[in-house]
């Protein structure tokens, strides 16, 4: 018998990854779709088993456009559920950060900084559950070259966590989780609790 | 089962435990603690009058706590011998039990419990297996949930003996449910709780959907499942008849249900797999198929019994494919669930089995064992020489034939049990036991004869009976080609695999030495090969750091049917041995021969080694000048 290594293989690249080790462990019951809350409540494309098997079946461009590589949360709300006791957010992250590597970009809005305010305070970088921001020496134009906040397009989840922290409203998800967005929203569910002015 | 008890040569014990378990095959002395019942057995006529009268109610273990019983009770009805027994724990001795019986005087609370002795030829182990307790898993809510159920629980509901005498009921409103969930692998295939399959919980799933059906064709069954498994023969047109009844099949493991609080009515979220979509559907009631555990006692038995035990706790076989019924030591066999999940069939086939097996022992006066059996010098153990018996050997025997009485006494073998894997032999630091025709000298002239003539180009192969020894046959016959200058040398187990005998070989001048055993999970003596492995991975490290060339000395696992492995390692050890040039190949064996003279002071004073040594240097002498007068 021949046991060669046919040329690297997606699923090898992934399992390659820490998180993403047990991927192939998966026999596809189900728990973990059913667990979701993001399937469930917000998008019912997203589905954690097909994309698990999409990386056994070497389906890799697929894999990177599919909706669950950039959607899930990393709530781990499926994690303590899998009776293969695989980390599917982790395989997730996995796959997300190849596609990263292979310069895809995010379907989501992503929060951006604005350079002109951000006082590098570092709250935001505390804040992000993602990792996501770091502080880094920029060229601003009118400013310099001074410390702000920059974020990583691969690594943000749009959660607007950051945009909720900041004391200057210089970091936020454009058309979402904006102050005002927030306030308005906050405005109208009173409203139809029977509050008026 | 009343014919077993009516049978004249069969005796049956109930509310009987094994105690202790000496001797060997043919000559076991089992202890027997037989409880207290309270009740004379010959005096009981089984007439039920004392339950009658009886105040106290319990729940009753046989139905699943779902009914009660008195504290004098019998478990069912059909319970054999139809004995009462008394349950101490809940009785309030008002003794209207007493009265009740009259003149047959049948209960006695002055019994004990009694301790009894008894020659037995061979044991059959049937001791069946356990269920899991879902309660552990939250997301099904077994017991918060009333009408969440077991599949044990189901079996009685739907039991005409059983406490609604057939009528499905749910707990909550004791109404007949008609839309119902069954969720099977609960607690199994779960690499939190049991990560193996349960063999028998798909099949018994369908079957309760089809009787449910056929007592009432309008029920709506639905099962989850993950994978359905039916392997054996009529299985598989079994689930096609429940398709055909009607009984819906959803592939994707339910990972939450809810109850709706008013009417006890349940919710299983399941993703459908074949449709990639969240269902949640509304239930009567649930049915939870649990996996199957060993016993709960399975350990203390097997500590009892002198059996080992598989990773997942139940009782190990001899050898999973060639003898699946035996246990390891010699006269005690396994029949049912007790040595992994077992449907009806596969029991019934074994338990048959085993009795034949057992009665091979029980009709022949005499039983024959390996002749390769281990022996003792006594003058050389430890017990003798220091006085205090060291007790390697009895830790290495996989079989637990070695007994060490007492720190001056000499370890004894007791042969009936030895099984001839030779572990012991090699890991004594005495040499103060041998093998019968596996004898250290044995194996040293036949070590010496074939590295009598240009020993540094020779291969020398350390093939175990089973395994390597087969696969180097295995290539023989398939005329896979391998080097020619391998010489193999059989033991019985790689365990037998003496330090002594490599350090010989390189001490002799072999060029290359290769030791060889059986795959892990395939070793004929249950722990042998590990013992083996660990010596082997301790002579790896000696021989790194003398610094000796990598690939003089290799280790494999090679298996009967691996004869391409087998040529394909010696011819991989051959290339080794060409890369190096042969005036530095003899400086290396050189300059390691006083590591290795030093590592082997005490070999030659182990009985018949010195003498085998004088007879093949006369050999050896014989061999070359018959080559020098050629």
């Amino acid at each position: 018998m021949n046991h060669e290594p046919i040329g690297s293989l997606f699923v090898d690249e992934v399992k390659a990854i820490p998180g993403g080790e047990f991927v192939e462990m998966c026999y596809s019951c189900g728990t973990c779709v059913s667990k979701c809350m993001i399937q469930q409540k917000g998008e019912p494309e997203f589905n954690p088993r097909r994309l698990l098997r999409m990386v056994m079946m070497e389906m890799k461009d697929e894999s990177f456009d599919s909706k669950t590589t950039w959607l899930c949360s990393a709530c781990d709300l499926c994690y303590p559920a899998c009776p293969q006791k695989i980390h599917i957010s982790g395989v997730i992250h996995a796959v997300k950060s190849l596609a990263v590597k292979n310069d895809k970009k995010t379907i989501q809005n992503t929060a951006v900084v604005d350079q002109q305010t951000c006082v590098a305070c570092g709250l935001c970088v505390e804040a992000c559950p993602y990792e996501a921001i770091k502080i880094i020496e920029t060229k601003v134009p009118y400013r310099g070259i001074i410390n702000v906040a920059s974020v990583d397009s691969g690594l943000c989840m749009a959660c607007g966590t950051c945009s909720a922290v900041c004391r200057s409203t210089s970091i936020g998800v454009p058309e979402e989780f904006t102050d005002e967005s927030v306030v308005e929203g906050l405005w109208t569910w009173l409203q139809s609790q029977g509050v008026e002015d | 089962m009343v014919d077993a008890a009516r049978h004249p040569r069969i005796d049956v014990r109930t509310f009987t435990e094994v105690e202790k378990v000496e001797g060997f095959v043919g000559n076991f002395k089992v202890t027997l603690r037989e409880k207290a019942k309270y009740v004379i057995a010959d005096r009981c006529n089984g007439c039920g009058d004392c339950a009658r009268v009886c105040p106290i109610e319990v729940p009753n273990y046989f139905d699943m706590n779902l009914a009660p019983r008195k504290a004098a009770y019998v478990p069912m009805s059909q319970s054999v011998p139809l004995v009462y027994n008394i349950d101490l724990d809940a009785c309030i001795h008002c003794y209207k039990c007493v009265d009740a019986c009259g003149a047959l005087e049948a209960i006695d609370f002055s019994q004990e419990d009694k301790l009894v002795e008894e020659d037995i030829g061979a044991m059959i182990v049937a001791t069946g297996f356990s269920h899991f307790d879902p309660s552990v898993m939250e997301e099904y809510g077994y017991s918060r949930y009333p009408n969440v159920i077991t599949s044990m629980e189901m079996e009685r509901l739907n039991n005409s003996a059983g406490p609604t005498a057939g009528n499905l009921i749910r707990p909550s409103d004791n109404k007949n449910p008609q839309k119902l969930a069954f969720i099977n692998c609960v607690g199994s295939r779960d690499k939190r709780y049991n990560p193996s399959c349960s063999n028998f919980c798909c099949m018994y799933s369908i079957k309760n959907a089809i009787l449910l059906k056929q007592m009432n064709p309008n029920v709506d069954i639905t099962i989850y499942y993950i994978d359905i498994r039916t392997p054996s023969k009529g299985y598989e047109e079994f689930y096609d008849r429940a398709r055909e009844m009607g009984i819906h099949f959803s592939q994707g493991r339910p990972s939450l249900i809810t109850e709706d609080p008013e009417t006890h009515n349940l919710f299983v979220h399941s993703e459908d797999v074949t449709l990639g979509k969240v269902m949640e559907k509304e239930y009567d009631m649930v049915m939870l198929n649990q996996a199957a555990v060993p016993q709960p006692d399975q350990n203390h038995m097997s500590s009892v019994l002198n059996v080992a035990q598989s990773p997942g706790g139940w009782f190990m076989e001899y050898h999973p494919k060639l003898r699946p019924i035996d246990s390891p030591t010699d006269g005690v066999f396994f029949a049912g669930a007790c040595q992994g999940p077992k449907d009806i069939p596969s029991s019934v086939a074994q338990g048959s089995a085993a009795s034949s097996r057992a009665s091979r022992i029980l009709q022949s006066d005499h039983w024959e064992i390996e002749p390769t059996v281990a022996v003792v010098f006594p003058e050389r153990c430890s017990a003798t020489t220091r006085g205090r018996a060291c007790g390697i050997c009895a830790k290495a025997c996989p079989y637990g034939a070695i007994n060490i009485f007492s720190p001056e006494i000499p370890a004894e073998v007791v042969t009936a049990k030895c099984h001839g894997c030779g572990a012991c032999v090699a890991e004594c630091p005495e040499d103060a036991i041998t093998q019968l025709h596996f004898t250290d000298a044995q194996i040293l002239a036949q070590m010496r004869a074939v590295l009598a003539d240009k020993p540094e180009e020779k291969i020398l192969a350390f093939r175990c009976h089973w395994c390597s020894y087969g696969g180097a046959d295995l290539a023989g016959t398939s005329h896979f080609e391998y080097t020619a200058n391998e010489r193999g040398l059989r033991v019985m187990c790689s365990a037998r695999m003496d330090t002594d005998f490599i350090y010989e070989a390189y001490r002799l001048g072999a060029g290359a030495v290769l030791y060889s055993g059986c795959h892990p999970q395939d070793c004929h003596y249950i722990t042998g090969q590990l013992i083996g492995a660990k010596r082997a991975s301790r002579l790896e490290k000696i021989f790194e750091r003398m610094k000796m060339t990598d690939g003089r000395f290799r280790v494999e696992w090679i298996s009967a049917a691996e004869g391409d492995k087998y040529a394909r390692v010696l011819n991989e050890m051959q290339a080794v041995l060409d890369d190096i040039p042969m005036d530095d190949l003899k400086a290396e064996i050189e300059q390691l021969k006083p590591e290795m003279s030093k590592r082997l002071k005490k070999f030659p004073g182990v009985p018949g080694v010195q003498e085998a040594m004088d007879y093949s240097d006369i050999l050896v002498d014989a061999i070359t000048k018959q080559k020098e007068a050629a």
